[in-house]
């Protein structure tokens, strides 16, 4: 059966007034011992859920009203080391770091810049090495395998001859023929 | 001020990279860009298209041939009109000479029917619709020549009134004949000169 040492969250709250039974003593002192640790960074790896319920609240707790000091001789010396920069002279220990160098305005300008650079350059050789392939490419394919005009094949055309069509198509188809074929089942040509 | 300064710089660098891996994208995919051995575009070539083509041409000429044989003019002339409809392979050379040469079969079968205008209207659009000059734009030249002596002999037997009207068509006609000498020559020069 739960008593109420067992289970101070959820239990009735007890009159202020009344003294505190020795069970409640008990774990207060635990638990301020528990707070102890915990600032320390001590925290122990298990604990119950409500001891842990009631550190994340006094965790907060201490927080908010600001708690959390440097010790005096710290705080003293990072005074010292600021004053000694403001007025021009090296931090005596070197401690604390200028914001100016800590955070350098043109480091990222100098990352930008060369990575442009770097980019522009390939950029340019890729510009320059791009040409070539037109030429090259007419010259791989024999003219008889290409479309082109048949002036070559038929010649000036006499007046005689001006409607003589049917023969100049069967010479025209004859060369081209040809080529296809020529095209088609040559080794290098294209099935 | 610096809030702006640190956005510039992200976009900077991103356009950065950017640039940097359509690069290297783009050199990847052409490893083989110093190839020699590429094949032709196929509207360089002669294609199946281009064969059925001129095999379609060749067929309507047999079968115009035939109906001039059996003096049915009109459906030769029919037969040779259907070769102007048919499809080419586009850019191919070939199709202006064999639209152009059977213009020329079609003019003078119109002539032939005494359709002067028609074969005149023939003549001038094969002319316009060339892209370049050729022994069958010259013949087409040709067959306007004959088709202008053709009018000047209708001039000359309508007797007195028709004789000026004929001399201007000889004239045209010497005219004709001429540009189809002029392209003959300028051709056959450049043929020569490429051999």
């Amino acid at each position: 059966m739960a008593t109420q040492d067992d289970d101070p969250l959820t239990g009735p709250v007890p009159d202020p007034d009344i003294e505190p039974t020795p069970a409640e003593l008990a774990h207060a002192r635990r638990f301020a011992e528990l707070v102890d640790k915990t600032l320390t960074g001590r925290t122990p790896p298990a604990m119950s859920a409500d001891d842990r319920a009631l550190l994340e609240v006094t965790t907060v707790i201490r927080a908010t009203h600001g708690n959390v000091e440097l010790a005096p001789s710290r705080q003293r010396q990072l005074v010292e080391d600021a004053l000694r920069q403001a007025i021009g002279a090296a931090p005596a220990q070197g401690t604390v770091t200028p914001i100016d160098r800590a955070r350098s305005r043109r480091a990222p300008w100098y990352v930008a810049t060369v990575s442009t650079l770097v980019a522009a350059a390939a950029v340019a050789v890729l510009w320059l090495r791009a040409p070539k392939v037109e030429v090259v490419r007419q010259a791989q394919v024999p003219a008889e395998w290409t479309s082109r005009s048949a002036d070559g094949l038929v010649g000036p055309i006499a007046r005689a001859h001006a409607g003589d069509a049917l023969s100049r198509i069967d010479t025209i188809f004859a060369d081209r023929l040809d080529g296809f074929r020529s095209r088609r089942w040559a080794p290098g040509g294209t099935r | 001020m610096r809030h702006a300064m640190r956005h510039a710089m992200r976009y900077v660098t991103r356009a950065v990279v950017l640039v940097a891996l359509a690069s290297g994208c783009s050199s990847e995919r052409e490893p083989g860009s110093s190839s020699t051995t590429r094949t032709a575009d196929p509207s360089d070539v002669i294609d199946q298209d281009l064969m059925i083509a001129l095999a379609q041409a060749k067929n309507f000429h047999h079968k115009a041939k035939v109906y001039m044989t059996d003096g049915n003019l009109a459906s030769a002339t029919a037969a040779v009109r259907q070769i102007l409809s048919l499809p080419f392979p586009r850019g191919a050379a070939e199709a202006d000479d064999v639209r152009n040469d059977a213009r020329a079969l079609l003019a003078k079968l119109l002539v032939s029917q005494n359709q002067l205008d028609e074969a005149s209207r023939t003549i001038d659009e094969g002319l316009a619709q060339s892209q370049r000059e050729s022994f069958f734009v010259a013949n087409l030249y040709t067959v306007q020549g004959e088709i202008h002596e053709a009018r000047a002999a209708g001039f000359e037997a309508a007797g007195e009134p028709g004789k000026a009207s004929a001399t201007d068509e000889r004239r045209a006609a010497i005219s004709s004949y001429d540009r189809s000498i002029q392209i003959n020559e300028r051709l056959q020069k450049k043929l020569m000169e490429g051999r």
